[in-house]
């Protein structure tokens, strides 16, 4: 018995450290292309989950040899870990695929500007930190999609008409713990202010068909069904339903709604330089590799999000949307506003 | 061999070896429950409102009870089935109707949400046959609470099942012999003797209910777990996620209070008779088929139905087959260090705590409480060892010993309960024979008690493994650098809103988890004393 235990936690713990030295492509990258073999490694913190980004960090190991270890976790999560382990942290690279995270960790001293001139080349300002502790590497818009047999595009292009009674019992969204709720939020308050926000989240939520529930493309697709005629969604799950020729996409389509005339609210992933980063150099190079243009058209292809940097080859459907107006709104912004727009939504009853 | 007896069994203070192992996994278990109450008196404003609260703790009330009436019946009735009865395919059910467990709640929720969905194959079909919606809705309070009971009735199932299968056969026999049928006398006498095991499971059900995130978070039901992640993800305040975990904290101690007091009022046994076989009735063509469908019902509903829709999905894509074998590995090789660590300091709680009970019982709370509140719990003492050793925030050994102690921490009860089992089947004068041999306390633990209770440690091992396999929250935030594992792997997709890739992961560890269920549930059946072990 006791034999038996030893051999079976011996064989788990063998197999548990083969198992760490990570999948396959971390070890077989390295020495081709001309690559230094020991160019060390940058520790990613991500909250990102897409496939893109794996295909990102093979091609930045093949290109410089540099290694990506990473940890995946909700993005606050991540920066409660970072907090705990203060200066011992060994996080390089923190990416959020949420402006208003990015915000929130900035605040918390996680981060140190980042000193790349490319960076501030590449990246228009109001896509960077004031204090350059962060950067958009990707984009996507919070838009609208609407059953175009009962709804016209006029009835649909700013964000003001589905708070009107027009759609009462029609509208489709996800809850309000999802960051990119309360980044929109975030940013009518910022453009409305606090009151109209609340005016506009309260009638929203009475135009609601049905309580809120599942993922963007849940709401898509219950337009599909003809449970609702509107839902809010990300630009890049609509873009996603069109790439795999879903039928949905036939009769759902996507709108493009302006906040006061400005353009529709469009989020962003941000990646920026951690406070103690223990291999800041190779973190600088990484944060480049995602705005080189290789970086941006894995975007663009992959996740179907829109680039940073102007010029990006990406696939017809994302680049009919891709240059449509967005809100200038600085990104640093939707951070500020988070706690607000957390009461409002708390106030309005979105739950 | 009640357990108010027991500490007689263990004269004196155990200042050795046994006791200190005592504290240490008392101590390990206690630490981040500790840190969390600490934790809720810190600084920090609260975002969420009293009503919001109030809603979230509602909706945690009504869906434990209504897991604890559902899995309550359908266990009990499930068990009484197949103990009592010979019908076609009994032996078969006997252990199939365990199978449920082997799938974890998060995988049951993503298959029934997306059959269900008003996209879905049922309701697009009922529309077009009926011309309206039918508002089937699995992402709704009922529909989380079916999900939910047919996940966890098993735990009910099972320790029914063993209560029944251990049951004096004199108390049945004097009641038929008072003029009861077999079937009265199961409901007037070996019910209410096995009124403690159904508590127990019950019990069982209800902590996984209120510590579950992942099934009630995708079915889009609002309970206070789900306002613990809201608080600590979202609003990024710890000090509010742990205060919104202090109710189930507080719930957490009162069913092991409610489970302890129900174990106290166990009628005390009456010896030779338990070695006769048991009685059964034999079912007629009638029963036999209402028994058959509803036992292969509930193992449709439990597993079949969701898990075959998984596959269905899962087909559509191609499952990425190394990522899947390497997450598979270390998602194995973890579950069983966890289940071996646990269940030795389960063991050493149960043998060394001797009459300070309240210890073991406040050491498994932790099974009642959310693994993100754990999270909360372990994200300070961990950061105290990060920033104090050099190197250690980065070092995969220590990642992974946290993560395991983690998981003993949250675990201790699921491994508690069965050794503690197990102990009362040494009896106080094996242990006092080993005394008198010259063996100390710790010499008499190792040399009698723990061998004779090897089939429950295995047990308590078993469950614990099951559950590491299934648990999220804790290995996302404290994994080392690209250390996934299957659960870390289907979270990853269904957070990317891909139900089809989402579903390979899940499937995993249905299958790595199945043998173990399948073990478990024969040792039951062969528990019976006089039976080998």
């Amino acid at each position: 018995m006791r034999l038996g235990v030893r051999m079976v936690l011996g064989a788990a713990a063998a197999a548990l450290l083969a198992a760490c030295s990570g999948p396959a492509a971390d070890k077989s990258a390295g020495k081709e292309g001309g690559a230094p073999a020991d160019a060390g490694v940058v520790n990613l913190y991500t909250a990102r989950h897409y496939d893109s980004d794996t295909q990102i960090y093979e091609a930045f190991t093949k290109k410089t040899g540099i290694k990506v270890r990473r940890i995946e976790a909700p993005g606050p999560q991540l920066i409660e870990r970072m907090k705990a382990e203060g200066d011992a942290s060994p996080a390089d690279v923190l990416v959020v695929a949420d402006g208003g995270v990015m915000g929130l960790a900035a605040e918390a001293g996680l981060l140190q500007p980042n000193p790349s001139a490319e960076v501030k080349r590449l990246v228009d300002g109001h896509l960077r930190d004031e204090r350059d502790l962060w950067a958009a590497v990707s984009r996507r818009a919070r838009v609208i999609a609407y059953d175009s047999t009962k709804v016209k595009p006029e009835e649909v292009d700013t964000y003001e008409e589905l708070a009107s009674p027009r759609f009462k019992g029609k509208l489709c969204v996800r809850n309000a713990d999802n960051p990119y709720n309360l980044s929109l939020l975030s940013a009518l308050i910022e453009r409305w202010g606090p009151e109209k926000a609340l005016t506009w989240a309260k009638a929203v939520v009475a135009n609601m068909a049905r309580a809120p529930q599942g993922g963007d493309i849940d709401q898509i697709k219950a337009v599909g069904a003809g449970q609702c005629e509107v839902a809010i969604t990300n630009s890049y799950y609509y873009l996603r339903l069109v790439a795999n020729g879903d039928e949905v996409t036939k009769k759902v389509l996507l709108a493009w709604p302006s906040i006061d005339g400005r353009g529709a609210h469009v989020n962003v992933s941000g990646a920026g330089i951690a406070k103690n980063a223990p291999n800041r150099d190779n973190a600088v190079k990484f944060i480049e590799f995602m705005l080189s243009p290789e970086a941006q058209a894995i975007f663009a292809n992959v996740t179907n999000e829109f680039p940073v940097v102007k010029g990006t080859r990406m696939p017809e459907r994302v680049a009919a949307f891709a240059d449509r107006p967005a809100d200038p709104l600085p990104v640093s912004r939707y951070g500020a506003r988070q706690g607000e727009a957390q009461r409002v939504f708390e106030e309005a009853g979105w739950r | 061999m009640t357990p108010a007896a027991r500490p007689l069994a263990r004269p004196g203070l155990r200042i050795e070896p046994l006791t200190v192992a005592a504290a240490i996994a008392a101590a390990l278990a206690l630490l981040p429950l500790v840190a969390v109450v600490v934790t809720a008196l810190g600084p920090g404003a609260d975002s969420l409102k009293w009503p919001t609260f109030w809603r979230y703790a509602a909706t945690s009330a009504a869906l434990a009870g209504m897991v604890a009436v559902g899995a309550g019946v359908l266990g009990t009735l499930a068990a009484w089935l197949v103990v009592m009865h010979r019908f076609p395919g009994r032996d078969l059910f006997a252990w199939a109707l365990v199978l449920p467990l082997a799938a974890p709640a998060f995988a049951m929720a993503y298959g029934y949400a997306d059959l269900f969905d008003v996209a879905g194959p049922i309701r697009t079909a009922l529309r077009s046959a009926l011309g309206a919606d039918v508002p089937l809705e699995t992402r709704s309070l009922p529909g989380a609470a079916m999900v939910l009971s047919l996940a966890f009735y098993p735990y009910v199932y099972l320790t029914l099942r063993a209560a029944l299968v251990n049951q004096s056969v004199t108390a049945l026999e004097a009641a038929r012999s008072l003029g009861r049928t077999a079937n009265g006398a199961f409901w007037a006498v070996t019910l209410p003797m096995a009124r403690p095991a159904i508590a127990a499971g019950m019990a069982l059900a209800v902590m996984e209910t209120l510590a579950d995130y992942g099934a009630v978070s995708f079915l889009g039901v609002q309970t206070l777990t789900t306002g613990v992640v809201r608080a600590w993800s979202v609003f990024g305040s710890t000090p509010e996620a742990a205060r919104l975990a202090l109710p189930l904290l507080g719930a957490a101690a009162v069913l092991m209070f409610v489970e302890r007091l129900s174990r106290r009022n166990r009628m005390a046994d009456t010896g030779a008779a338990r070695w006769r076989p048991l009685p059964t009735q034999q079912l007629g063509p009638v029963g036999a088929s209402l028994a058959i469908l509803f036992c292969f019902g509930l193992i449709a509903l439990g597993l079949l139905a969701p898990a075959g829709w998984l596959v269905w999905r899962g087909l559509t894509v191609e499952p990425e087959t190394a990522r899947l074998v390497a997450s598979g590995i270390r998602a194995l090789g973890l579950a069983i260090i966890a289940g071996v660590v646990t269940t030795a300091l389960a063991a050493a709680l149960a043998l060394g705590a001797g009459q300070r009970r309240l210890l073991a019982r406040a050491a498994s709370l932790g099974y009642a409480t959310p693994g993100a509140v754990m999270a909360v719990g372990l994200l300070a003492p961990a950061g105290f060892l990060w920033r104090g050793f050099h190197g250690a925030a980065e070092g995969v050994g220590v990642a992974l010993a946290l993560l395991i102690l983690a998981y003993a921490a949250r675990l201790m009860a699921a491994a508690l309960e069965p050794v503690d089992a197990g102990l009362e089947r040494v009896t106080p004068s094996m242990v006092r024979a080993a005394r008198s041999l010259g063996q100390t306390a710790t010499g008499a633990a190792m040399k009698v008690e723990l061998p004779i209770a090897r089939g429950a440690l295995l047990t308590a091992a078993l469950l614990v493994f099951i559950d590491v396999l299934k648990e999220l929250p804790a290995t996302l935030i404290l994994r080392p650098f690209g250390f996934d594992t299957l659960a870390v792997m289907a979270d990853y997709y269904a957070k990317d809103e891909r139900l089809a890739q989402a579903s390979w992961p899940s499937l995993a560890i249905v299958l790595i988890a199945l043998p173990a269920v399948v073990w478990l549930t024969h040792r039951v059946g062969a528990s019976r004393p006089g039976a080998p072990i």
